[in-house]
């Protein structure tokens, strides 16, 4: 069994697992961290990023004005943004045209999904729930519909340059692999790698090539976001990706389905470990409240699914007791009204209490009524109907939280300029202070709540006593605590014995030996079987038969009888005849016990019996005779010289002691 | 003892000795004896005035039906009347005694299994127990071993009750010592009181042996008699005189060393506590000494610190425990922290197994607690003592909070295997919360002030705070801020800060934090005034939270969908404005904002503590402004104009408020308008009432009986002016309505009001006649209806009596309303003559039961009950709350 892990990033995992003769690919986790690197996207011309210096090295060397701006004292690769993607390139590590099937956990975890099902050679199939596909869509085509709104004509490379970077100054220089970079995928090649995905709900199983078994179970984190189970007859190993605890919306994480798995593999823990989601959740209704009540605009920079359905929840009870009934709310994004409408349809997803609304017959979430009584309203982009619309001061939901593409790119340019406005993240994937360098100098109010529901340490490492996995694999970053809070030893894994760490390009040898198969006869050779008790419950019989494999299932079938060979005078034909089949040897058991051995040869004249004892069992010197019988665990070993009718007898003698089959 | 109870009382006893099952209640037996030791107490003698009692009593012990309450009630009674030496003989005449105490008697009839007889036979001796001869009675009746067995009874009350007994008889009969003892002045009755000695002998010796036997437990279920023994030795020892206690303490000295070598965590608080009885009256006993040093030196962490904590408590001044128990205090805090707080900690093994106990975290936390409460006592113990300055156990206070809250440096030394069991639990943090509060008496706990300041506003800005965390927090800063007078420390950053999350904290999503913080508010504004008084420096408000000016925020509250927020934000509105009240300062634009959404608060509110806030808020403006002067600018004046337009609304408002307390506010408010009015009068007495415009009388009623002040002084000309705008300004509408209002608080204190009034303005007296008829032009309005119509129905009532009497047939002025519908108006001092407020004083200042908790009223209920109970079919059902 062995682990590829093609991206070291804790929470966008990509790991393929190769177990009893298939290969499957664990998420295909997107890292855009890469596109900080780059120059926001204005949707609108901005005077301010259109006339940034380009740069020039101090000694005048190297000469990339083109492609690299200085915005805000830091360098920015003015071109489409580009993403990291898991490690394929490297294609001595793995093949990913070998892949049987992708399993997907959640739809933050697939975005890299277009370059791996359409430049790989990839031929398999991809299993993901109902949700998953329908938001993770959403999202892919929202970052396409981002990218292409504003093409950039050029593509910057030259800047990659191994020579080149190392002269660049800041995080630029010490990037890595941006040879790996890419710049993302069409709508048509997201069409096509979604076309390949098949559909599975909650523990539904599926057969892999009859091998193993694979099935999703609720993992708590986000709309259909699943924990995946992959076992065979004999082996079990879970995967448990961005699964949480806590009572969002989401149907509750399914715990004890993962019990007894041989090998666990952990990833997509909470990134913000010291950020408590409750405390977080307070602290954005209060700077949001706060900022109103001054007369200032809350811009929120989100994902257009997940976290924002309990934002809005939250805010929707939260609203009347701040007083804030007619400050207006706009969520704005290609696909906001998708986002909205599907949420309220994936009743089977949610959790109970949400779910028992559908029959009253209420909508599960009441952004629903936000939107009835003209609270929220939600916009495809700033263009059109929002402009006419908009009021200030509100408060406005948008993407990219990274700050470098999509609608929030101009609300940046908007409201940065005034101390009355808040910016207020609360997705955890990026650095907010990088998110913010190329807007510097801002006079805009931040404030950083992450909110990430995912499981913390210490709700892993109880779920772990619980469910007692064999063995714990999880990314390296895991198992010490955060470099930033190193006293914190609250905030890291420990576990007895020690999980197994990996990181980027890590293969690692799961410790979990295959030990057994499971073999199936077929009745009419069960029917010939005699068995012998060896021990009260125990029964033994000899086989014979010829093994039939095939799709990884393994049957015992009847010897075929050799056809009846037409008497033929050719003497060749004589030739050709099968030997005659042996009657095969009885096969002996049990053990000899040395007293009631003892007592035998002495009844048969052996007198003189030395008994020695050795590492394996005894050897007894016959004295008189000069021979030795040596009695092992495995084994019975006589040595006399040449004196047949001896041994013989003492063969015999031994052999009253065994059981023949 | 009246006549009447005394007629009663015969037949009680006879409902009694038929077995008492008709009783009304199961108190009204409680009732009685209370009744009956009151009697006793006031020197009165039962046996001589009730003859019946004794009959009672010998009739119902020898009754084997009787009912075992009952039962327990006839004991009980026994002992009160045996009390005193010549009733006990008395009692001793008949062979009554006997049997009443008989324990075999008892046990025979099967009654003894009954809690409710063990604890009247333990009650009854203990009264009894008052003088020799019931002592000797006591011994000889061979009492002493049942009392033993009783201390370890199955019923909680009983072993108590048991304990107090045992320690009864040897305090109460110990030899009287040579000189000035303490604890004797029961006893200085005569040389009769001396027992003989050989009874007194007899049971300290059986107790003392007893003691010594169940002191150590010999089985571990046991326990709980040790537990018992221990109680009542403590309770022994920190009473006894010299002759007792030493002999006591040699009779357990062995057995106590032996507890203390076995370290039983059960008995460890217990024995502590013997021990140090033991200490605060022996003074320097060596072996006592000796035992101290043995507790303080227990190996298990835990029961140490406890050991520690309870020796701290005691406050004993022996140098050499104190230091040791500050030691074992501070360890965990040292270890927690890595702050050194002890010197050079010797590695040994109490700190290894103190930082074993540590690693787990419920230990910890209940651990790090005890210290943590310890710590303002440690600082404050005499510097030879601390191993390190008071200043630096602030400073392990401080970094314990930081920890807790998870931000500790990484840098800080302190064992991070423990100090991760704290980071995030809110108990320890309320600890450590509160020992910093207290810390500000601390020698130079000022040194930290700025460190305080920075870590508690860490504390308010942190988002996982607790509400009641943040709480704390809040009157944390307010206490500092209260002991500092200099705020040079305080810099723009940590201004800033404040500033912000105090901002942030008013919108927060619980609404205990928003109330926490709109309180915080307010008390600022107070304690700021307060500095301010003390020393012209400067503005503490100012310096904490520079120009923000908290009147938006308190005014934001003021909407809130939480009744408490919103009471909160205006009492604390009411504490910001006070000083500008008080200077007479000119209005601002907010303030005719504020009083008219008070206004609407007041009448549209639905809960009742916004109101109730609202009527204050206007009681704290009246107080404290100045009242205008010809020489006042106009702003000023626009202020008293605001002011007194609010003031009638909030009177009429109030009024007819639903809520009693609003109405009782209501009329705190009118009693400062009346004050105002007519304080230059000679004869208005200010504060009639005995709390006067206190704040918070939540309808506390004074017991203070009323007392009529009459006078004779001639009233000045300005009076009736005075009245006539009592009466504009609706003062007397709010006194009229509150008289007849149904809950008693406001009608008492409505009608204190007008008795003031009516003294002043129109006295009975007959050199006041005169001036009483100029009163009498001035009138008031009644309205046709509620209040209204039932002042009209008392006047005429009072008037057709009057008419009768002196065959006046003039009520013209009153026939007005005769169905309701019109106003009528009626002359002031008229009414306030014709309402009867004297006798009507009277019904209000007795408590609403005062007819139905006297004796006699209790006797005719057990009759009435006996009665009705004889009748077959009839339920009674008593409503006994």
């Amino acid at each position: 069994m062995k682990l590829y892990c093609l991206s070291g990033h804790p929470t966008l995992p990509c790991n393929v697992l190769k177990f009893k003769s298939t290969t499957i690919m664990l998420d295909c986790g997107l890292d855009t961290t890469s596109v900080l690197n780059f120059l926001p996207l204005p949707l609108v011309h901005s005077p301010r990023l259109s006339k940034l210096p380009g740069w020039v090295s101090k000694d005048g060397s190297a000469n990339l004005q083109k492609e690299l701006k200085e915005c805000a004292g830091r360098v920015f690769v003015d071109s489409q943004p580009e993403f990291c993607l898991p490690e394929y390139i490297h294609r001595e590590l793995l093949d990913l045209s070998t892949i049987d099937v992708i399993l997907i956990s959640n739809y933050h975890c697939m975005m890299a999904l277009p370059y791996i099902t359409e430049h790989t050679g990839f031929t398999g199939t991809v299993y993901a729930t109902e949700p998953t596909l329908t938001i993770g869509r959403l999202f892919m085509e929202e970052l396409v519909n981002f990218m292409e709104r504003v093409p950039k004509a050029q593509s910057a490379t030259c800047w990659k340059n191994k020579e080149m970077q190392r002269m660049l100054p800041g995080p630029l220089k010490d990037v890595v692999d941006v040879w790996a970079w890419k710049r993302s995928y069409s709508i048509q090649e997201v069409n096509s790698a979604l076309s390949k995905v098949q559909l599975v709900g909650y523990s539904q199983k599926v057969e892999l090539f009859g091998a193993v078994q694979v099935s999703p179970l609720s993992s708590g984190y986000s709309l259909g976001s699943s924990n995946w189970i992959i076992q065979s007859h004999h082996e079990k190993v879970s995967y448990v990706s961005g699964s949480s605890l806590l009572t969002t919306h989401p149907q509750p994480m399914d715990q004890s389905s993962l019990k007894n798995s041989d090998v666990l593999i952990l990833t997509g823990l909470t990134q913000m470990p010291t950020a408590n989601p409750d405390g977080m959740l307070g602290e954005f209704c209060s700077n949001l409240a706060m900022t109103i009540r001054a007369g200032g605009n809350v811009l929120v920079p989100c994902y257009s699914s997940g976290v924002i359905y309990d934002l809005l929840e939250c805010l929707y009870q939260f609203i009347d007791s701040a007083n804030l009934g007619t400050t207006p709310f706009y969520f704005i994004s290609p696909v906001a009204n998708s986002s909205l409408e599907f949420s309220q349809i994936f009743a089977e997803w949610l959790c109970h209490n949400k779910q028992s609304k559908v029959y009253l017959p209420e909508p599960p979430f009441p952004h629903a009524e936000l939107i009835q009584t003209n609270k929220l309203k939600h916009y495809p982009s700033i263009h059109g109907d929002f402009s006419s619309e908009f009021r200030q001061p509100c408060v406005v939901f948008t993407g990219h939280p990274s700050l470098r593409f999509g609608d929030v790119v101009h609300f940046m340019e908007l409201w940065g300029k005034s101390s009355i406005n808040t910016i207020i993240f609360t997705e955890p994937d990026f650095s907010y202070l990088d998110a913010l360098a190329p807007y510097q100098p801002l006079a805009m109010k931040c404030v950083y709540c992450p909110i990430d529901t995912r499981l913390n340490f210490h709700q892993v490492s109880k779920l772990l006593k619980e469910v007692q996995p064999l063995h714990v694999v999880c990314p390296e970053q895991y198992t010490q605590p955060p470099l930033t809070q190193s006293h914190r030893s609250d905030l890291m894994l420990e576990l007895q014995p020690p999980p197994m760490p990996y990181r980027r390009c890590s293969v690692l040898n799961l410790p979990h030996r295959r030990r057994y198969e499971r073999v199936y006869i077929l009745p009419e050779l069960a029917n010939s079987l005699v068995p012998s008790e060896i021990k009260p419950g125990v029964s033994l019989a000899t086989v014979s038969a010829v093994l039939h494999s095939k799709d990884n299932k393994h049957t015992l079938q009847l010897v075929p009888k050799p056809p009846p060979v037409a008497p033929s005078k050719k003497r060749k034909r004589v030739l050709e005849e099968p030997p005659a089949v042996l009657a095969p040897k009885t096969l002996l058991s049990g053990a000899v016990p040395l007293e009631a051995f003892l007592a035998t040869l002495q009844n048969h004249g052996f007198t003189e019996v030395k008994v020695e004892e050795t590492a394996d069992g005894h050897i007894l010197h016959l004295q008189a005779e000069d021979t030795l019988i040596q009695l092992e665990e495995d084994g019975t070993h006589i040595v006399c010289d040449n004196n047949e009718p001896l041994r013989t007898t003492l063969r015999d003698l031994v052999l009253r002691f065994l059981q023949k089959l | 003892m009246d006549r009447e109870c005394a007629l009663l009382l015969p037949g009680v006893c006879a409902v009694l000795a038929g077995s008492g099952s008709s009783l009304p209640d199961d108190t009204s037996l409680e009732k009685l004896l209370d009744w009956f030791t009151g009697i006793t107490e006031d020197g009165g003698s039962l046996l001589e005035t009730c003859p019946c009692l004794l009959k009672l009593i010998s009739t119902v012990v020898h009754n084997a039906a009787s009912d075992p309450g009952v039962l327990s009630f006839t004991l009980r009674l026994t002992g009160l009347l045996a009390a005193t030496e010549e009733s006990f003989k008395t009692i001793q005449e008949h062979p009554v005694l006997n049997k009443v105490f008989n324990l075999q008697h008892w046990q025979e009839a099967g009654l003894w299994e009954d809690p409710c007889l063990r604890i009247g036979w333990i009650q009854g001796l203990r009264s009894m127990l008052q003088h020799p001869k019931a002592l000797s009675f006591f011994v000889q009746s061979g009492f002493i071993d049942p009392l033993l067995q009783l201390q370890t009874d199955t019923s909680l009350f009983i072993a108590e009750a048991a304990n107090q007994m045992l320690a009864h008889i040897l305090l109460f009969f110990q030899p009287v010592p040579p000189a000035g003892c303490k604890g004797m002045d029961k006893k200085e009755k005569g040389d009769g009181m001396t027992p003989s000695s050989a009874d007194y002998t007899a049971v300290v010796k059986s107790i003392s042996g007893y003691l010594k036997e169940s002191l150590v437990p010999k089985e571990s279920k046991n326990v709980r008699q040790s537990l018992q023994t221990l109680k009542l030795l403590a309770l022994l020892l920190a009473q006894a005189g010299p002759p007792l206690r030493d002999k006591l303490l040699q009779t357990v000295g062995d057995s106590l060393e032996e507890l203390v070598t076995a370290g039983s965590s059960e008995l460890t608080l217990p024995l502590m506590d013997v021990i140090l009885s033991a200490c605060s009256s022996s003074g320097t006993d060596e072996r006592i000494t000796r035992l101290l040093s043995s507790m303080l030196n227990i190996n298990k962490p835990a029961d140490l610190i406890h050991a520690a904590a309870a020796f701290l408590r005691r406050g004993h001044h022996d140098t050499v425990h104190t230091a040791r128990a500050v030691r074992i205090l501070l360890l965990p805090l040292d270890i927690m922290t890595g702050q050194t707080l002890l010197g050079t900690i010797s590695t040994d093994e109490h700190q290894f197994s103190v930082v074993e106990q540590l690693k787990s975290k419920s230990s910890c936390i209940s651990m790090i607690c005890v210290c943590l409460s310890n710590t303002p006592q440690i600082t404050l113990t005499p510097p030879d003592v601390l191993p390190c300055l008071p200043v630096s156990i602030v400073t392990a206070v401080l970094s314990l909070l930081r920890i807790c809250s998870g931000n500790s440096p990484s840098s800080s030394t302190g064992c991070s295997e423990v100090s991760r069991n704290v980071i995030g639990s809110s108990k320890v943090q309320k600890c450590a919360l509160e020992a910093l509060t207290t810390l500000t008496s601390s020698p130079g706990a000022k040194e930290r002030i700025s460190e305080v300041f920075t870590v508690l506003i860490q504390y308010l800005e942190n988002p996982d705070s607790d509400p009641t965390v943040l709480h704390k927090s809040y009157q944390a800063l307010l206490k500092w801020t209260s002991v500092c007078t200099d705020f040079s420390f305080i810099t723009d950053q940590l201004r800033h800060d404040l500033v912000e999350v105090v901002k942030k904290r008013v919108c927060d999503m619980r609404w205990e934090v928003k109330d926490s913080t709109v309180e915080f508010l307010g008390h600022l504004a107070g304690v700021c005034d307060s500095i301010k008084a003390a020393a012209e420096e400067r503005d503490a408000s100012e310096a904490l939270l520079g120009d923000c000016s908290t009147t938006p925020l308190l005014r934001e509250a003021l909407q809130d969908s939480e009744s408490y927020v919103r009471a909160s934000a205006i009492s604390a509105l009411a504490k910001t404005l006070t000083h500008r009240w008080q200077q007479g300062a000119t209005l601002t634009e907010e303030e005719p904002e504020i009083v008219s959404r008070l206004l609407e608060i007041l009448s549209q509110d639905s809960e009742g503590f916004p109101r109730r806030a609202v009527v204050q808020y206007f009681i704290s403006w009246y107080s404290s402004h100045s009242p205008p002067s010809s020489s006042s600018s106009s702003s000023s004046s626009s202020s008293s104009s605001l002011l007194m337009q609010s003031v009638r609304s909030v009177l009429s408002q109030g009024r007819a408020d639903l809520d009693w307390e609003v109405k009782v506010h209501t009329l705190v408010l009118a009693e400062l308008l009346l004050d105002e009015a007519f304080s230059g009068h000679p004869g208005y007495k200010k504060g009639s009432d005995s709390h006067h415009a206190s704040p918070h009388a939540y309808g506390v009623v004074s017991e203070q009986a009323y007392t009529l002040h009459t006078h004779t002084a001639t009233h000045t000309e300005g009076a009736e002016s005075d009245l006539a705008v009592v009466v504009e300004q609706g003062v007397v509408s709010v006194l009229l309505s509150g008289l007849v209002d149904c809950d008693r608080p406001v009608a008492l204190k409505a009608c204190r009001l007008l008795i003031t009034l009516r003294e002043t303005v129109c006295p009975l007296s007959l050199g006041a006649l005169d001036a009483s008829a100029a009163m009498a032009t001035v009138s008031c309005e009644l309205p046709g209806c509620g209040w209204g119509r039932e002042i009209l129905k008392i006047l005429k009532m009072k008037k057709s009596d009057q008419a009768k009497e002196e065959d006046i047939a003039d009520q013209s002025g009153l026939n007005g309303a005769e169905e309701g519908g019109d106003s009528v108006c009626v002359s002031v001092c008229e009414a306030l003559r014709s309402l009867g407020l004297d006798e009507r004083m009277e019904v209000l200042t007795q408590s609403s039961d005062h007819i139905h908790n006297s004796p006699l009223s209790l006797l005719q209920d057990i009759l009435t009950a006996s009665a009705t109970h004889t009748k077959p079919g009839e339920e009674v059902i008593v409503d006994c709350y």
